[in-house]
């Protein structure tokens, strides 16, 4: 028997654009015809190619990740997995019960109770009654919707509705799961649970296709991550080299952000503008990739027509996903901004950079605190990468290092 | 056909769910319940009584017309209720269609099941009809299995077709209801066969609920086997038009979740 869990060749998928035309009218087909016999000219109907030529193979038990911009064709690749879907052309083949987390509780009625559903939920994915029957408990448990099992769905919050989705679905015990952007729904306690579950699942060696933008799952769960770019595969293989990849052609086209995307918003009153910002190491070579532990210089290149008093220099720090990590600012009484007539060069020095391996972006802003208000604001102006054999040595987790020590106390 | 009969019986538990949720879902926040499933072919039966019996003096073959007509509605109900939830099945749970993969053909097994239930229901009060206008029935009675069994069949093979072109062109949605208004008229259920003139009968028997309709009076009301002559060819329509339909709709199905 073969290894081969899924095997997907040439794989591509068409969508036909319209107007309207999820709501096809005959109308419309007939206008079509008639124009056509009549000899007129018909407008073609714009294709759209969703997925072109994807081939890939999944062994049994491997984690899968799938990466791309959103629009990229991940979700029509899923739909082709789990069967929602046929390709326009190309094979797909899947060895294995399906159970798919692709969107938890699109099988609930609003009108029946929470034990009516699961039995419904359980058995479109598959599942006998006697199969669930014996789960019910397991599966309620895991949802915590003990007090609620005989209420009517609709009256459910969306959190819960959410766990009892996610939790029908990982008690269907599939060969093969598909999960969805799930893992970024919930609250942080049940986000931890759905962790604990995928590890349990992956240590049963089900083979696991996860679609998600929190990277540092992907990077933690999957054995092989695929990368899809427009339709196309544009990078498979190893999680880290891959997530990489991907990261570095997404900030890439960061630098047309330096215009600064608030400028024009009336947001800002140009007292001060930022006319740059550069990183560069201490031997004043421009730099932007650093190991943790380096020195960092931060230059700030800004002009201000007239003496600003009061105002404030602002660098914020912000993650991949654009969650600022922590900010710094200038004191008032020690950078005065004078008048100037062209440049003049504000530079931070972090010394050392206490940052993990990864991918950050900085914020660049002029304020003055007292009367609230922004002179500039330059979003994402510069990209930060940090990677080397101190940043992604395995003694610390998640973006900020901590200078430490451990001790055994007696 | 048949690898699709097989295949429901495999899933028979989710057709079951789906009938369950249907049939529940249909009655709760009612406060009459399952007494619509008696209610519609109750008040169709008054008025066809005032409309046909009592002012246009439709004969009835000997039975009084109530029992008659009710006789004939109970399972035409069945039929069109079947035929009207059936065709927009695909469309309304379209969430689901969308996001999951399940044999199709379930949801459509499911709304004939659940309009089975109704049918149970509504005969409770055709008992009570048979017994309070004294009708014995005989063993004849017993010609309605099959009967049901061929009436669900073409139920299927219309519900695939219909419902499956549904997707895509949105007008059967409009058209339906007319369309099973009609189809009742070209069918005995509010005036006996035996009305019908024999110049159109070669046209009006290629209408398969016919003898079925024809049939369950035979069974019930007369103690008669039905016509096998016009039974056979309906029968052999029905399997053709299921056959077909199944095939188109299971081919149809692969693209269902990109155009609903």
């Amino acid at each position: 028997m073969s290894n081969t869990a899924i095997e997907l060749s040439h794989v591509s998928k068409r969508y036909r654009l319209r107007r309207g035309w999820y709501v096809n009218s005959l109308k419309d087909e007939v206008g079509r015809l008639s124009a056509r016999l009549l000899g007129r000219r018909v407008e073609p109907r714009a294709d759209f190619w969703a997925l072109k030529d994807v081939s890939f193979s999944l062994d049994r038990g491997e984690v899968l990740g799938i990466v791309g911009a959103n629009g990229a064709g991940k979700s029509t690749l899923l739909k082709i997995i789990s069967q929602v879907t046929v390709p326009t052309s190309g094979s797909f083949v899947a060895r294995g019960r399906l159970g798919a987390l692709i969107e938890v509780g699109a099988g609930f009625h609003p009108d029946l109770t929470g034990r009516e559903n699961i039995s419904l939920n359980g058995s479109i994915m598959g599942m006998s009654r006697r199969e669930i029957q014996n789960k019910f408990d397991q599966i309620v448990a895991f949802a915590e919707i003990e007090k609620f099992v005989d209420t009517p769905v609709k009256h459910y919050s969306s959190g819960m509705q959410m766990r009892l989705g996610f939790a029908v679905a990982a008690h269907t015990d599939p060969d093969i799961l598909l999960i969805d952007e799930i893992l970024a729904v919930g609250d942080a306690s049940f986000q931890a649970k759905c962790l604990n579950k995928l590890a349990e699942l992956k240590q049963q060696e089900k083979t696991i296709i996860l679609v998600t933008h929190n990277l540092a799952n992907m990077r933690e769960h999957a054995k092989t991550v695929l990368w899809i770019d427009h339709g196309q595969v544009r990078m498979a293989g190893d999680p880290d080299v891959v997530v990489d990849a991907y990261l570095e052609h997404m900030t890439a086209g960061m630098p047309a952000e330096r215009v600064g995307t608030l400028a024009a918003s009336g947001w800002v009153s140009h007292d001060v503008v930022v006319l740059g910002v550069d990183t560069c190491n201490e031997r004043e070579q421009p730099q932007i990739k650093f190991d943790r532990g380096d020195v960092v210089c931060i230059d700030i290149t800004y002009s201000a027509p007239a003496p600003v008093p009061g105002a404030v220099f602002g660098v914020s720090i912000l993650d991949i996903h654009g969650y600022p990590l922590g900010g710094i600012v200038t004191d008032p009484d020690s950078v005065k901004i004078a008048a100037i007539a062209d440049r003049e060069v504000l530079r931070l020095t972090l010394d050392p950079l206490l940052l993990n391996k990864g991918t950050y972006t900085l914020n660049v802003y002029v304020s003055d605190p007292v009367l609230r208000k922004y002179y500039d604001f330059k979003r994402k102006v510069v990209k930060l990468i940090v990677d080397g054999p101190k940043a992604a040595a395995p003694d610390a987790t998640g973006y900020i290092y901590y200078p430490h020590h451990w001790e055994q106390m007696k | 056909m048949f690898e699709t009969f097989k295949n429901a019986w495999r899933r028979r538990d989710l057709i079951m769910s789906f009938a369950m949720r249907d049939i529940k879902a249909r009655y709760k926040q009612t406060a009459l319940g399952a007494a619509w499933a008696v209610l519609q072919p109750l008040s169709m039966m008054l008025v066809f009584t005032a409309v046909f019996s009592l002012f246009a003096k439709i004969p009835s073959d000997g039975v009084p017309y109530p029992v008659f007509a009710y006789s004939g509605l109970l399972f035409w109900i069945f039929f069109a209720n079947v035929l009207s939830g059936g065709t927009v099945a695909m469309v309304a749970n379209s969430p689901l269609i969308r996001k999951i993969y399940f044999p199709r053909e379930t949801l459509l097994i499911a709304v004939i099941m659940a309009g089975a239930l109704d049918l149970v229901i509504a005969s409770m009060l055709f008992a009570a009809l048979l017994a309070y206008y004294k009708i014995t029935v005989a063993l004849s009675i017993l010609w309605v299995i099959p009967l049901l069994i061929l009436q669900m069949v073409f139920s299927l093979g219309m519900i695939s077709l219909l419902s499956a072109i549904h997707v895509n062109f949105r007008d059967i949605g409009h058209g339906l209801p007319l369309l099973s208004q009609l189809w009742m008229f070209a069918t005995p259920v509010a005036y006996p066969l035996s009305v019908v003139p024999n110049w159109i009968l070669p046209i009006y028997m290629l209408n398969p609920m016919t003898p079925i309709i024809d049939g369950y009076r035979r069974a019930i009301l007369h103690g008669k086997p039905p016509d096998f002559g016009a039974l056979s060819v309906a029968a052999i329509l029905i399997v053709i038009c299921c056959g077909v339909a199944l095939t188109v709709f299971k081919r149809a199905e692969g693209t269902f979740a990109d155009v609903i």
